[in-house]
């Protein structure tokens, strides 16, 4: 009787046992990169992404119109060179192997400035929308880092004088307002270096020159 | 003494072993609550739904970029397969296929490194700030800097190539490269020259870092050199909304 009781009694707690290990697992499982995220935060991630999903939505939009023209011109046994003509445009200027003009802002470094203060305004114009940018006339590609010591500041050879001139192009607007809101990269560099003036001007159409560089990969190949 | 004994041997099997396991129960529930009460409280702050919008925002990216990518060979093959003013399409398409590979619009494979980074699993000092103990945008940044110092040519950032717009931003506790959302580890993949590990290494910049990040704050750093690095392409939209290619300077 007592081994039927016991045997009873030991079934129902391992039964209850396993559910809670199972469920403690799991628990534990659900842990992801987001688990540290505020609830803030993943607000403005979701703003972000919907952003981002959107851009490419359009680009796809564009991609499809563009392969339905060049089938449809195929059909017809044509091809349309000024659709390639700006391709080839579109994709040069994206690389900066092409001047592009317009509306942007100038944002203008007098005196000393660490390298590393330069990175984060060329990284906040990038984040706020910049689509071409130069500093002192040299256009920045990916691999374009601002090095030296404060006062000896270089781009690619090029020495930056005091003071210099950073241009972006992208909407004057949202520029401006990223570099100069409250908090933002502007501030936080008149807090963090105190003996440099950054100015930013929103300015209708300006020029931003192509890269001298040789772009191209000469240690990687195309993967096919 | 005895009388101890005596009642220790009368207490059935049983109920001893049913007494390990409730108090192994009680453990359990113990632990199950422990985890489940920050939990309850995101509930209240809608956490979880938030949490699955990012997930499912960033499965469609994933698909997104995907179809970007096969739309751009696809029109490629297509325009490559066209026929018409033979030698000029043909120029073109040649320049065409030239200006993407610069523009990091085709992926790549080459000789380069590797380079792994992980939050820090120390706890924080009762006066340091936790952040400290996260990899940050700005730990990317530097490293990227003193790759593309050190003479690499392509760079990508968990599989998000980097371009002359990308930028690199924390939001709250995570990483963003090119508006897409990076969970740790990040994975910086660089292609360059054979030596590529030695220049990065003896420049000032990147050990300054390595003391400061990965010896003092205790970010794990790990490395490795690859004769086969594998370089995504860019997937993103060219953006060019407001530049327009300047007719005047002309085109080379």
């Amino acid at each position: 009787m007592h081994a039927l009781r016991s045997q009873i009694a030991l079934t129902v707690v391992a039964f209850v046992l396993g559910l809670l290990v199972v469920a403690q697992l799991q628990s534990q499982q659900t842990a992801p990169a987001l688990a540290g995220v505020s609830s803030q935060d993943l607000t403005i991630l979701v703003a972000n992404l919907n952003t981002r999903n959107d851009q490419l939505r359009t680009e796809i939009a564009t991609l499809d119109r563009e392969l339905g023209d060049l089938r449809a011109d195929r059909s017809r046994g044509e091809t349309s060179l000024d659709q390639l003509r700006d391709d080839l445009l579109d994709v040069r200027a994206f690389a900066g192997q092409e001047p592009v003009a317009g509306p942007g802002v100038s944002v203008t470094v007098a005196g000393p400035i660490g390298a590393p203060a330069v990175a984060e305004l060329i990284n906040e114009l990038r984040n706020a929308g910049a689509e071409a940018m130069a500093i002192e006339g040299v256009r920045i590609v990916p691999g374009s880092v601002v090095a030296g010591a404060p006062g000896g500041l270089s781009l690619e050879s090029t020495p930056l004088s005091d003071p210099f001139e950073i241009r972006a192009i992208g909407s004057p607007e949202a520029l401006t307002g990223s570099l100069t809101r409250i908090g933002g990269i502007v501030a936080q560099l008149g807090a963090a270096e105190e003996l440099a003036t950054v100015t930013v001007t929103p300015v209708e159409r300006m020029v931003v020159p192509a890269s001298e560089r040789n772009l191209l990969p000469r240690y990687g190949k195309p993967s096919l | 003494m005895t009388a101890i004994g005596t009642r220790l041997r009368a207490i059935p099997s049983w109920q001893i072993t049913l007494g390990v396991a409730l108090l192994a129960l009680g453990f359990l529930i113990a632990a199950q609550l422990s985890t489940e009460g920050p939990r309850i409280r995101y509930t209240t702050q809608e956490r979880p739904p938030l949490v699955e919008t990012v997930l499912e925002l960033q499965r469609q990216q994933e698909g997104l970029k995907e179809r970007i990518l096969a739309l751009r060979e696809e029109i490629q093959q297509t325009s490559q397969a066209s026929r018409g003013s033979a030698a000029l399409v043909r120029q073109l398409n040649d320049d065409l296929a030239e200006a993407r590979l610069a523009a990091g619009l085709v992926a790549l494979v080459g000789p380069g490194l590797v380079l792994q980074l992980e939050d820090s699993s120390a706890t924080p000092p009762p006066d340091g700030i936790e952040a400290d103990l996260r990899v940050t945008a700005r730990d990317i940044r530097t490293l990227v800097e003193e790759l593309w110092l050190a003479g690499a040519e392509a760079i990508a950032v968990n599989g998000e190539r980097l371009t002359a717009t990308s930028a690199i931003v924390d939001i709250g506790g995570s990483v963003l490269v090119n508006q897409a959302y990076l969970a740790p580890p990040y994975q910086l993949s660089a292609i360059g020259p054979a030596d590529l590990y030695e220049r990065l290494s003896a420049s000032q910049g990147y050990t300054d870092w390595i003391v400061a990040r990965v010896q003092l704050a205790g970010i794990g750093a790990a490395f490795g050199e690859f004769e086969q690095v594998e370089m995504p392409a860019f997937a993103g939209t060219l953006g060019l909304d407001y530049a327009r290619v300047e007719p005047s300077a002309g085109t080379p």
